[in-house]
This record gives C-alpha cells, sequence and structure tokens, in this order.
C-alpha cells in the first residue's frame, strides 16, 4: 500500500465517519429534546409587563 | 410522552429513509450493467467539475467583494457633538450568569449620549436581579423591564416601545462589545437610506478545539459573506449580538415579526423589501460566547437554519420575481443558497463521491478534488483572517474546518431543512451557558 492508497483511506473513511457522526448526533439531539418536559406555563395564563423599580430587589 | 415520542418519531423515520435510500443506491449502482456504471463514472467527473466550479465561484466572488469592502471601509472619525443619541436594547432570557458582563461592557462604551433598555423574557434564573444591579449606578441611565414569556421578538419590541432615541441598537444579553462599537457603526447612518448597521461577531471563548473552530467559521464562514454584501450595502442578516436600527425604518417595516424562529434574518429581509439598504462595519465588534458542547451546537445550527428557512417561506413569491425587487430577490437567493442548498449539496457530494471512489476505484480523483477544496479553504481562511487581523493561529485549523467541521454541521443543516420542509414541529430549547469572561480575557 503506498502513500496515496493511505490518503485516499484516510479520506474516504473520514468523510463516511463524518456523515454517520453528523446523523447519529442530529438523532441524539432529536432524542433530547423529545426528553425534556414542555417548557411550563409559569404565569398560569396571566400576561404581564413592568418595570423593575430600583432598591425593589430582583 | 405522546407528543414527545411524535416528535422524536418524524426525524428518526427521516434518517432511516435517508439511510435506506443510500444503501440502496449503492446497491443498484453495484448492480447495474455496464453501461449504467460507465454513465455513472461520467456522471462522477462531471459533478466533481461543476461542484469545485461552484465553490471557486462562491469563493472568489466573496472574497473579491470581501476585499473592496476591506479596502474602502476607512469611514473617518466623528466628534462627541456629530454622535446622535442611541438607545441600546438588550433581551434577556436565562441569562443571569452571563447579563452582567454585557452591561458591563455597554457601560464601557466610548460614546456620548446613550441609554440601555433591559427586558427580562420571563427568566427562571437571576437574569432580573443581575440585571438591577446596574440600575442607577453610573452616569448612563439603565432601566429594567420584566414580563411574562413570549420570545425574543416581543422582548425587543417591547424594549424598542420603551426607548426614547432614534436610533436602536439591540445586542444579545449573552455578548460583549467592544468600546468602540457604537460610535463606528452609527456612522454609517448619515446615509439616509440605510435602514440598519450589521456589526461583526466574533467568538469569545478560545478555550477548546470546538470553540477555536468557530471563531474560525465566524471569520471565514459568517463574516466573510456578510463583509462582501456589505460593500453592496445590502447584507442580509443583521445579527442578534451587533446590530443598529435606524427607529423610522423599523416603523416602517412593523419591527419584529414573531412567527419564524431566527427573528434576525426575518426583520432584515423585511427591511430589504421596504428598500433600506443594510451596511456592515467590521469594526463594531461584539464578543459572542459558542457552544462549547457538541449537542448545543447542533441544536444552534438546526434552530439557525429552520429559522431562516421560515423567513425565507414567507417570501416564496420572491424567488420567482427578481424584479421590481432584485435586491430582495438576490438576498433571499443567497441566503437559501448559504443555509440550504450549499450544506445540502456538500453532504451529498462527499457521500457520493467518497461511495463512488470505493465502488469504482476512483479514490485518486477524489484525492485530488479534496486536497483543492483543502487548499481553497486555506487560502480563504488566511486571508479573511489577515483582514479580520485576528489570531494567525487560527488558519492550520482550516484543514479540521474542511476534513471534518463543515461537512458534521451540514448533515444537520440538511436534515433541518428537510424537517422545514415537511413542517415538522419545532420547539424552542435554551443553550446551556457558562459565565462569559470578558473580551480581552478571551482572545
Amino acid at each position: 500500500m503506498n502513500i496515496l492508497d493511505i490518503l485516499i483511506t484516510i479520506i474516504v473513511v473520514t468523510i463516511l465517519v463524518t456523515i454517520v457522526l453528523g446523523v447519529v448526533t442530529y438523532v441524539a439531539y432529536k432524542l433530547r429534546l423529545a426528553r425534556r418536559p414542555a417548557a411550563r406555563d409559569d404565569e398560569g395564563g396571566t400576561w404581564y409587563f413592568e418595570r423593575h423599580e430600583p432598591g425593589a430587589g430582583g | 410522552m405522546t407528543a414527545s415520542r411524535g416528535r422524536s418519531l418524524g426525524p428518526l423515520l427521516l434518517v432511516l429513509l435517508v439511510t435506506g435510500l443510500t444503501v440502496g443506491g449503492i446497491y443498484w449502482a453495484v448492480n447495474s450493467p455496464d453501461q449504467v456504471r460507465v454513465f455513472l463514472v461520467r456522471l462522477v467527473l462531471i459533478s466533481l467539475v461543476l461542484f469545485l466550479g461552484i465553490l471557486l465561484i462562491r469563493y472568489f466572488t466573496l472574497l473579491w467583494f470581501g476585499f473592496m469592502q476591506h479596502t474602502e471601509r476607512d469611514i473617518g472619525e466623528r466628534s462627541d457633538a456629530e454622535l446622535p443619541p442611541v438607545s441600546i436594547i438588550v433581551p434577556a432570557f436565562n441569562e443571569g450568569a452571563v447579563i452582567g458582563a454585557a452591561i458591563e461592557s455597554l457601560l464601557a462604551l466610548d460614546y456620548p449620549t446613550y441609554e440601555i433598555v433591559v427586558v427580562d423574557d420571563g427568566s427562571r434564573d437571576d437574569t432580573l436581579a443581575s440585571a438591577a444591579r446596574w440600575e442607577g449606578r453610573g452616569d448612563v441611565p439603565v432601566r429594567v423591564f420584566t414580563r411574562s414569556n413570549a420570545g425574543k421578538a416581543t422582548a425587543l419590541n417591547l424594549g424598542i416601545a420603551n426607548a426614547k432615541y432614534p436610533f436602536l441598537f439591540c445586542m444579545d444579553s449573552d455578548s460583549t462589545v467592544e468600546p468602540d462599537c457604537l460610535r463606528r457603526a452609527v456612522v454609517h447612518m448619515e446615509d439616509e437610506t440605510v435602514g440598519a448597521v450589521a456589526g461583526n461577531v466574533k467568538v469569545v471563548n478560545r478555550d477548546s478545539l470546538l470553540t477555536r473552530l468557530q471563531a474560525l467559521e465566524y471569520i471565514e464562514g459568517l463574516n466573510m459573506p456578510r463583509r462582501a454584501q456589505g460593500f453592496l450595502a445590502a447584507v442580509n442578516i443583521v445579527p442578534g449580538p451587533v446590530g443598529l436600527f435606524r427607529r423610522e425604518a423599523l416603523e416602517d417595516v412593523g419591527f419584529y415579526d414573531t412567527d419564524t424562529f431566527a427573528e434576525d434574518a426575518d426583520l432584515t429581509l423585511k427591511l430589504i423589501t421596504a428598500g433600506w439598504k443594510i451596511a456592515y462595519e467590521d469594526q463594531a465588534i461584539a464578543w459572542t460566547q459558542a457552544p462549547d458542547r457538541w449537542l448545543d451546537l447542533i441544536q444552534q445550527r438546526y434552530r439557525w437554519t429552520r429559522g431562516i428557512l421560515q423567513a425565507l417561506r414567507k417570501r416564496k413569491r420572491t424567488f420567482l420575481k427578481p424584479f421590481p425587487d432584485f435586491p430582495l430577490w438576490l438576498s433571499a437567493l443567497e441566503m437559501g443558497f448559504e443555509a440550504v442548498v450549499w450544506p445540502m449539496m456538500n453532504v451529498f457530494a462527499h457521500l457520493f463521491f467518497a461511495i463512488v471512489a470505493l465502488l469504482f476505484g476512483m479514490g485518486e480523483l477524489l484525492l485530488y478534488w479534496w486536497l483543492l477544496l483543502t487548499l481553497l479553504d486555506l487560502a480563504a481562511a488566511l486571508v479573511t483572517v489577515s483582514m479580520e487581523e485576528e489570531e494567525i493561529s487560527l488558519v492550520p485549523l482550516a484543514v479540521i474546518y474542511r476534513f471534518f467541521f463543515i461537512l458534521f454541521l451540514d448533515v444537520t443543516k440538511a436534515f433541518a431543512a428537510i424537517e422545514e420542509l415537511f413542517r415538522f414541529g419545532m420547539g424552542w430549547e435554551k443553550l446551556g451557558r457558562t459565565p462569559v469572561l470578558h473580551a480581552e480575557e478571551g482572545v
């Protein structure tokens, strides 16, 4: 096996492994998304918008 | 439970379908008659040349216009009396760990008259308390508002509604800005046809290979097209971390829409549609924290791709009508190419060429093709890193960038594009954060 063949093998294997890794990571991301609970409705449907008063704390 | 199962089933079926088609294609190619195999070989040759040709045209066009912008960028200095007052809007959702650094950098701006308006978008952490600490602490007025959670676009609109000056600087709460950022950007507003100025976003956390690759990507992959578009005053995305807007322009287009996941791209397209020019200022620098975990990075790019496609979908008729809105047509076309067509082409071409190299013994051709791509990336990295006076040590990373990074991200972009095409459901998910560094510590 000469140097050219080694380089070709590295490139082909890297391309294929990268694509497979990309697909696996995408699936992992979708699974993580599905396992997380849906966003809570903290405000119980009430809507507010107000200015924070300095000195009133967070 | 049923809903989450439904959310994951579609993408899994999609992956299975794509894998099935690939395996089926290989089987078909291996078992096809000689005539078909000869045809396939010719197809590969033509595709290789075409792909390289498109890549060359893309790189040289962007580099040439980017270089032109670079040589004409000197906009001169202005005295304090010549600078108009600016309102700075900072929307924040669960950014308690980093918002302090953002406000601190804003208070250090070298600018005569400005105010800071922070809108806490119903955060569940200490964002409100962290922001409120800065109220009344210096000469620059800081006002903090809090609201029930309704998304970034709504928070920005409410911040703008409570801002008092004619120019509005919108930034992300996970970013910091350079002291001369505003001074540099606002000069472009002397041209009354300019509705917005896009700044230069750089990665601040460069402490791992993943974030250093993103630092290079921001310079070569994101800022290079923006710089080229800036030469034509037709930037198609004013980025979230650093964008200056003329209030009159925002009123003209009805502010931010809330129906996409890329409110920045959507607003920019609205401004272009209304005939406003969008300038680019490479010296208006914001430092942003790049995701330091692979899944967070994937999540960010997935959201960007789908958001851009949602913004484009709203203007799908534009693609068929270059006139009379030629700038919009060009911007939409370029946005669609960069966000969807190019990533899909990249994945398909690599997969196709690698498989064919294995099946038909065309490995040598693939090697030279790949070497040319890498040389192009190295050259582009060298030019863009030099133009931005950035770390030269980022340039060699262009090999990994080509070898692995771009292809890896393009797989997710391709799936995101297919999901958006079939309108799969999409939820919002917050990126994980560690406290951001100050700009000078990151470089």
